[in-house]
């Protein structure tokens, strides 16, 4: 059974439609690609799996069960985390708190809990978990830095650990490549492979081919919020209807 | 912690050395000190709520009603004041917080000025506009609480626990994820905070603090009305943490103290006093936006020492 | 039955008035993004003009509701050069300049005019126009009534006529597209308020002989405004219209029978309930957070 499966999701904004009848199923540990130029819907889908919108028509199943229409907390605890499209950080906040938030779902804590330290266990634990991501992302040494001074690498990094602080099971990540140069992009590149590595399903929006096709095991390609084509990297590379999408002036 | 040992024995002699008038001003000025802290726990979620002055009237018209109906003592009114009003906060949770910024800003507003004007209307039970009077405080042996200085130590020790109750919730886990709601909501939703649990969380909790003020309030000062707690408290409420700035949990306790001892010193100008206090707003906003907490960064600024980065605030965004 | 009409009649000269200020009020927070809360003590200068230059003074009341919108509209300018214009990036800065404005407007009131009981200004215009023997309105009334409408109908034609009333929609619409189109933002802004400031400064004037005249009037003002605009629709001159209209025949039937604090209370509440059911209002446009 595949983790996450997308059944003919609909989503219309009034007399828009951007998404139709979308579907497509992502396999565990699997690093699942969905692509298409600009404008075709793949953000749009990505907020409907994480919750933030409601499909209009359609189902979406993870691991068995129906998240469709819940409220984006919810899901997250059920396991599914999104990254944000242009660097989504807690900018006032220090590097180390901001993947301490990642750790709400293991790590929140009760008023009264907080105000007598009863939890103190719990936040030795959550810190821990903390200190294992920034470690995993190379983070460590700037933990006490303001999340705002960051450089675009180490803050994207930084998107990557509070996701991955919340031990999700499936990773939605909306363009983390977006603006990097090569030497940021293969790091990148790296720590993905990491993630998944350890365990994660990954399902990435990207527009950047050379991540694309260096990372996915698998496409779905979108464009005007309709599935165009899917199958392996090589596949959809010598599809003419996707080359055509993609040349027909709507490339990015 | 010496610094704070040092303050308290000095708020502790204070009161001997003050005339009649400013020990009443030291008893209020303490309540202020409560009345803007539990604000900014309320603000700490990002959200400015005009709400706040009228829940402390809340808190003062529920101790004062305890009191005249059901002779409570004050050592039960005040806790029940503050139970009151978190309660009433809560309800109003449900429609307020059903939206954010400029729609919360009016609705919050809209609240507070219905239930002032409930206040007014049902003169039978709230006194109309002369409010409810009589209210007193009690007396225990030989102490008798009316007078100034007893009372000070009272309203210092109730404040002294509140306000270390709030800078605990700050500091904490709950603290913390009420800051990442304030910056970026979406992405705490998306490692699975309830935003609107934490919204809820801060707003009755901060009236909590702030209906214990109004209660300490109303038995000092004997009586309550419905136009101590408008929009006039509401803005000084404002001023005090606009000029004393809210980054910090000290900020808007500078802002009070700061702003009170200027309120004094401009006392004569009786007439003209809101006109300065809509300049001290104005310039406030104009020319010193990160507060008074800020000035020591922003004069290392102006002197050329320091690292005009270190300070986000005065950077634009 | 006699009571009934008189009060709907009533209401609707009401409205005329709620329309000036709610009007401008949502001109201001459409185009320029603020909410003004001293829009209340704009409304109140100009009837305390009127009051000072043709009750105190005895200059003609026309002269008088001029020389009212001319104060009340500088006032506006100043607001807008020394205040919203360097908070544009933060509303609530901006919002809580007008709160201190609001503070210096009521006290440069009281200064002017003493802090004795409210003033009174005898209306200019005498006599009662009686239709169908049943319905009496006074001619200052009408008087009001004729030019709010036409104030109204000359800014519904400016807007949809006019080179500018074209650029101040599309700032209400979409700022940023608008300051790409080479649209000066910050002047659209000046006649914006400008023109909100005006209104009010003519519903000041024109509702000076009708009411008592004090120097926390506008605090009445800015709350019917809050609510006729949500009510009516925050983006929506139309709504805002028509939601004045509406709201001031309510309150006015609310008032006759209830008292006019049960009124005000039902309105706040109507307002929440707005708020929470469907925050764009009777017309509203969706504003997208």
């Amino acid at each position: 059974m595949a983790l996450l499966e997308v059944s003919n999701v609909t989503k219309r904004f009034g007399g828009l439609t951007a998404l139709n009848g979308v579907s497509f199923s992502v396999g565990e540990a699997q690093i699942h690609g969905l692509i298409g130029p600009n404008g075709a819907g793949k953000s749009t889908m990505f907020k409907n799996v994480a919750g933030f919108y409601t499909p209009t028509e359609g189902s979406i199943r993870f691991a068995g069960q129906e998240i469709s229409g819940r409220l984006p907390h919810h899901i997250a605890e059920l396991g599914v985390v999104r990254t944000f499209q242009e660097t989504t950080l807690f900018q006032e906040l220090t590097v180390l708190e901001n993947v301490m938030v990642g750790t709400h779902i293991e790590g929140k804590t009760g008023l009264v809990s907080a105000i007598l330290g009863l939890d103190r266990k719990r936040q030795a634990a959550a810190r821990a978990r903390v200190m294992e991501t920034l470690d995993f992302m190379g983070l460590t040494d700037r933990q006490d830095q303001l999340a705002s001074e960051l450089p675009l690498g180490s803050q994207r990094a930084l998107a990557l650990a509070i996701a991955l602080a919340s031990k999700p099971k499936l990773m939605l990540m909306d363009e983390p490549f977006a603006g990097m140069n090569p030497e940021e992009t293969n790091h990148m590149m790296d720590l993905t492979r990491k993630v998944q590595a350890s365990g994660v399903t990954i399902v990435l929006v990207e527009h950047d081919m050379k991540a694309v096709m260096g990372l996915c095991e698998y496409l779905t390609v979108l464009n005007f919020g309709e599935v165009l084509a899917e199958g392996t990297p090589a596949d959809v590379r010598n599809n003419e209807r996707v080359i055509e999408a993609y040349l027909g002036g709507t490339g990015h | 912690m010496i610094g704070l040992t040092v303050l308290f024995a000095g708020l502790i002699i204070l009161p001997h050395f003050l005339a009649y008038h400013h020990q009443d001003l030291l008893i209020f000025t303490t309540i202020n000190v409560l009345a803007v802290c539990s604000y900014r726990l309320v603000t700490l979620t990002g959200e400015w709520s005009l709400i706040h002055a009228v829940m402390m009237g809340v808190g003062a018209f529920t101790a004062a009603l305890l009191f005249l109906e059901f002779d409570m003592a004050m050592w039960f009114t005040v806790p029940l004041a503050g139970l009151v009003t978190a309660a009433i906060a809560f309800v109003l949770c449900f429609p307020l917080l059903r939206m954010t910024q400029f729609y919360f800003l009016i609705a919050s507003f809209a609240a507070g000025e219905t239930i002032r004007l409930t206040w007014v209307e049902f003169v039978g039970i709230f006194g109309g506009t002369g409010g409810l009077v009589g209210v007193e405080p009690p007396i225990v042996g030989e102490i008798d609480f009316l007078d100034p200085i007893p009372y000070f130590y009272l309203t210092l020790a109730v404040v002294t626990v509140c306000l270390f109750l709030l800078y605990r919730i700050e500091k904490s886990r709950v603290g913390l994820t009420m800051h990442a709601i304030h910056w970026k909501a979406p992405l705490a939703e998306s490692v699975g905070v309830n935003a609107w649990r934490y919204r809820a969380l801060a707003l009755v909790t901060g009236s909590f603090f702030v209906g214990i003020a109004g209660a300490m309030k109303v038995h000092y000062l004997g009586s309550v009305t419905p136009n101590q707690f408008g929009i006039g408290f509401m803005v000084f409420i404002l001023i005090w943490v606009i000029v004393g700035g809210y980054t910090s949990f000290a900020g808007p306790v500078i802002g009070v103290i700061v702003l009170t001892i200027f309120d004094e010193s401009i006392r004569s100008f009786e007439e003209v006093r809101p006109a300065i206090y809509g300049a001290v707003l104005i310039l406030s906003i104009l020319f010193l936006p990160a507060g008074l907490e800020g000035l020591p960064a922003r004069l290392r600024v102006w002197f050329g020492i320091g690292n005009k980065h270190a300070d986000p605030k005065l950077t634009e965004h | 039955m006699e009571l009934i009409v008189q009060s709907l009649i009533n209401g609707l000269v009401q409205g005329g008035f709620y329309s000036l200020f709610a009007v401008g009020l949502v001109l201001i927070f459409g185009v320029m993004g603020v909410v003004n809360f001293a829009h209340g003590e704009l409304v109140m200068v100009g009837a305390f003009t009127v009051w000072l230059v043709h009750a105190q003074f005895g200059v003609d009341y026309l002269p008088a509701i001029a020389l009212g919108v001319v104060i009340v509209t500088s006032i506006g300018i100043f607001m807008e050069k020394a205040l919203f214009k360097p908070t544009r990036s933060d509303p609530l800065a901006g919002l809580i300049c007008s709160i201190g404005v609001l503070f210096i407007l009521q006290v440069v009131a009281t200064l002017v005019g003493g802090d004795g009981p409210s003033k009174q200004v005898p209306p200019p215009f005498h006599g009662t126009l009686i239709f169908l023997d049943v319905i009496r309105v006074p001619t200052q009334r009408l008087f009001g009534l004729g030019i709010s409408v036409a104030a109204l109908v000359a800014l519904w034609l400016f807007l949809t006529r006019s080179k500018f009333g074209w650029a101040l929609r599309a700032v209400a619409l979409d700022r940023e597209a608008a300051a790409l189109q080479g649209i000066n933002t910050d002047k659209v802004s000046l006649i914006a308020i400008s023109i909100g400031a005006a209104l009010a400064g003519l519903a000041g004037t024109l509702i000076a002989p009708l009411t008592n005249i004090n120097p926390h009037m506008g605090h009445n003002v800015i709350i019917t405004a809050f609510i006729v605009t949500i009510v009516g629709g925050v983006g929506s001159l139309t709504g805002a219209v028509l939601a004045s209209v509406l709201y001031a025949v309510f309150h006015t039937f609310v008032t006759v029978y209830f008292g006019g604090t049960v009124a005000t209370i039902c309105g706040l509440v109507l307002m929440v309930v707005v708020l929470i059911v469907r925050p764009t209002g009777i017309m509203g446009v969706r504003v997208s957070e």
